[in-house]
């Protein structure tokens, strides 16, 4: 299995696992990266921990979802944006940033 | 006062489960979670505070005189905490509670509590009603630890939304806690199930095994469900949902109405406004509730209820389901919601956790269990004190105060509402989902709507619904200075922030000038603002003193009570022969003195007082003790060395060798 690199763009490299990894290999690759670089691991250096935890859990919460997991293999990031479950109107952001536009009341 | 590390000794730290009805307090001490048992020897402390001629009352001394003090005594504290006066919730508990809620009057709308105290109206915040029962509890596990114990983990419902969650983190601010975390209960429930199974299963070293469960948590006034997925030692919390509002008092409440109306039947009059009647209705109600757990039929009775007539019905079970049925119903949607969340089917859910008093109901567990296709259901917990032995264990593992075992477990939890911003139309969007792993943050780039804005505003909501007017609103803030330019030009970037407690914080910067704008949801809506918190501490601080006083007096009080209390088990213990009857009728005749005098100075008695009757009474037993022999002298000396919660009932205690707590069994005094 690959070192994981939390830093990296690519959810894979940050928690370490190969893409055809199975489901349960990317939560027990989670879990063990959770242990070492959750807040509450790291008492002393708690700001960096969150920030790494972070790294880590959005990885996570991307591989370990089948739908997410196929829509980042297939485009990427921005496959991924905004989130399953559409949001307001239907209108998930990744599209909303290229036709819509957000917009806010004034 | 140094914080607790002083002399070099193990400074500790406790979790605290802050219940609607019912409080409890643990602490990890000498590798192992201890529920600390208060100075009344129990181990759950009723969330009540009361305000007499004299003084002002705490946890059970408060609860005990309810029914004398009704509009003085304050329970519920927690159902109105984070809420504003008008929410509909609020407007509908205060018709049964017999104690004033007001609205403050400023456009917050907070409701405060008013009381009577020596002649002079009192308004309280829930959040000081709290902080006050925090309070108990920690002097409760300082009593045990012989320190200063200001390091706490609270519990909250799961469902809590924000507004609840700062509110009940600010409680603990106000009673002078360091917070060191604000925990959902189930999951700290399953800390307590899991660190149980796994002490059970050491000896097959299971390895990564990989166990969801399900925690259904029904206390006295909130309802949580919480799968988990436990994976050596990661509790990994998938999904959860639930009714802020839902437990045993609804029950209570139920059968209160139902009381009433049989009594306006029989005598044609309405005890409704009688504040002093309808509390001791309600107390009987609740005591029926939990017989009826173990019963198939009860009799509630109250002499001279109201009018001087007395009131006297029996209540089967089934009418009792009957009565409360579709709120058990209502308990299963959000079970389906979060198996629905958790993409779990039933079949994997490897064991059904049940948490809280509310589920000794037997219909609640049936509709459970036949909700997993006649699951045998997990009560292997103590279900009033899993919620405080969790947070113990996370208090440990927060501070660093727990052994390797401990400290190598995680704990997963999850926000448990989406959150997100209001659009242009009305529209939510999301920028955190619901059952996010906490901590997380979230951005996302947004825009001007018009030509040549130049300031955004943000309103934060919480919920799940489309439009923003059918979710929770929490907090709004401007951004200004935006450069003024067409619309659709400017690039704002929001970030949503939740932090380990649950707590959002919302900032919005223009990629442009890097004008930064933020709100941590604090101010706005129902949230005391830092300067209240600190008058608040400040009031806490200058009652401490009076209550010092009190609480002298009260302890000494206290101290007589079970001091008279063992003698006579004692006496009726000893063997005749041991005893001579000289002997036995002298001790009888001081006890009844001490008695007599306990009738009349209990109320005005300062503590040097009671302190010299005990001595008193102990000489006198004293004299006795020394001429029975030696292995009754044991006896006593086992006494002082076993802790209360371990003594069982021949040592003067509460538990039959089975383990089981006597007062589970009995009524409680009323």
């Amino acid at each position: 299995m690959p070192t994981p690199d939390i830093n990296s763009e690519d959810y894979y490299k940050v928690l370490g696992v190969e893409r055809s990894a199975a489901d349960s290999e990317i939560a027990k690759a989670y879990k063990k990266l959770a242990l070492k670089y959750h807040p509450d691991k790291n008492p002393d250096n708690k700001e960096k921990a969150e920030e790494d935890f972070k790294k880590i859990t959005e990885a996570y919460e991307i591989l370990h979802d089948a739908e997410k997991r196929k829509n980042y293999d297939q485009f990427g990031k921005a496959g991924i944006q905004g989130g399953a479950g559409g949001g307001a109107g239907g209108v998930s952001f990744a599209e909303a940033d290229e036709i819509f536009k957000a917009f806010f009341g004034g | 006062m140094p914080d607790g590390a002083d002399d070099g000794k193990k400074s500790y730290s406790m979790g605290i489960d802050l219940g609607t009805t019912y409080s409890c307090v643990g602490i990890f001490k000498d590798g192992e979670v201890q529920i600390i048992a208060n100075d009344q020897g129990n181990r759950t402390t009723p969330s009540y505070v009361a305000w007499t001629d004299k003084e002002r009352l705490l946890g059970d001394a408060a609860k005990n005189q309810v029914a004398s003090n009704p509009t003085n005594t304050v329970f519920d504290a927690k159902r109105l905490i984070g809420r504003t006066f008008q929410d509909p919730i609020v407007q509908a508990d205060l018709k049964l509670w017999p104690f004033r809620v007001v609205s403050d009057g400023s456009p917050d709308d907070k409701p405060l509590i008013e009381v009577m105290y020596q002649d002079v109206a009192k308004k309280f915040h829930p959040e000081e009603i709290s902080s006050m029962i925090l309070t108990k509890m920690k002097l409760t596990a300082e009593a045990f630890v012989g320190q200063r114990v200001r390091n706490a983990v609270i519990t909250v419902p799961a469902y809590f939304n924000d507004s609840q969650r700062q509110a009940t983190k600010d409680a603990g601010e106000i009673a002078g806690l360091n917070v060191l975390r604000i925990v959902n209960e189930p999951t700290a429930a399953a800390i307590a199930y899991g660190l149980d199974t796994k002490s059970k299963e050491k000896k097959t070293k299971s390895g990564e095994k990989e166990t969801n469960i399900l925690v259904f948590d029904m206390g006295g006034g909130t309802f949580d469900v919480s799968i988990l997925t436990i994976t050596d030692t990661v509790f990994e919390v998938k999904a959860t949902a639930g009714d802020p509002h839902l437990g045993g008092e609804d029950f209570d409440n139920r059968m209160l109405s139902y009381c009433i109306s049989e009594f306006r039947r029989k005598h044609k009059s309405d005890p409704t406004r009688n504040q002093r009647a309808i509390r001791r209705l309600r107390t009987q109600c609740e005591r029926a509730k939990r017989q009826l757990s173990t019963q198939t039929s009860v009799t509630i009775e109250v002499d001279s209820l109201h009018e001087g007539q007395d009131f006297n019905l029996r209540l089967s079970r089934a009418k009792f389901e009957e009565l409360c049925m579709d709120y058990f119903k209502k308990a299963m949607e959000p079970v389906s919601q979060c198996l629905g969340d958790s993409g779990l089917p039933k079949s994997q859910i490897s064991d059904v956790v049940l948490v809280g008093g509310s589920t000794r109901i037997p219909k609640v567990q049936e509709l459970i269990s036949s909700f997993f296709n006649g699951k045998q259901l997990c009560k292997e917990i103590n279900p009033d004190e899993a919620v405080a032995y969790g947070a113990a264990v996370q208090a440990a593992i927060v501070s660093g105060t727990g052994t390797e075992e401990v400290e190598n477990m995680l704990l997963l939890d999850v926000a448990p509402l989406s959150l997100g911003i209001e659009m242009a139309g009305g529209m939510m969007q999301k920028l955190i989902e619901r059952n996010s792993t906490i901590p997380t943050n979230k951005s996302q780039d947004f825009t001007t709507a018009e030509d040549y804005q130049d300031y955004v505003e943000i309103k934060v909501y919480e919920g799940e619904r489309a439009m923003v007017k059918d979710n929770n609103y929490l907090g709004k803030f401007v951004l200004t200075g935006i450069p003024k330019t067409l619309r659709g030009v400017p690039k704002i970037k929001v970030t949503f922030n939740v932090d380990s407690n649950g707590i959002l914080e919302v900032t919005a910067e223009d990629m442009k000038t890097h004008r930064k704008g933020e709100i941590q949801i604090t101010n706005e809506k129902g949230r005391l603002s830092q300067r209240d918190i600190e008058r608040m501490l400040q009031d806490a601080e200058a009652h401490k003193e009076e209550d010092d006083l009190a609480r002298g007096e009260m302890m000494a009080r206290e101290s007589i009570t079970v001091y008279m209390r063992r003698t006579r088990k004692a006496l009726e213990d000893i063997d005749s022969e041991k005893i001579l009857k000289r002997d036995r009728e002298r001790l009888e005749k001081k006890m009844e003195e001490v008695d007599l005098w306990l009738d009349e100075h209990s109320n005005k008695a300062t503590k040097e007082e009671f302190e010299a009757k005990q001595r008193e009474l102990e000489s006198a037993m004293n004299t006795i003790m020394l001429k029975i022999n030696r292995s009754e002298s044991d006896f006593w000396e086992q006494q002082a060395i076993l802790p209360e919660n371990e003594k069982t009932i021949e040592q003067g205690g509460y538990f039959l060798d089975s383990g089981l707590d006597i007062r589970d069994l009995i009524e409680d005094p009323d």
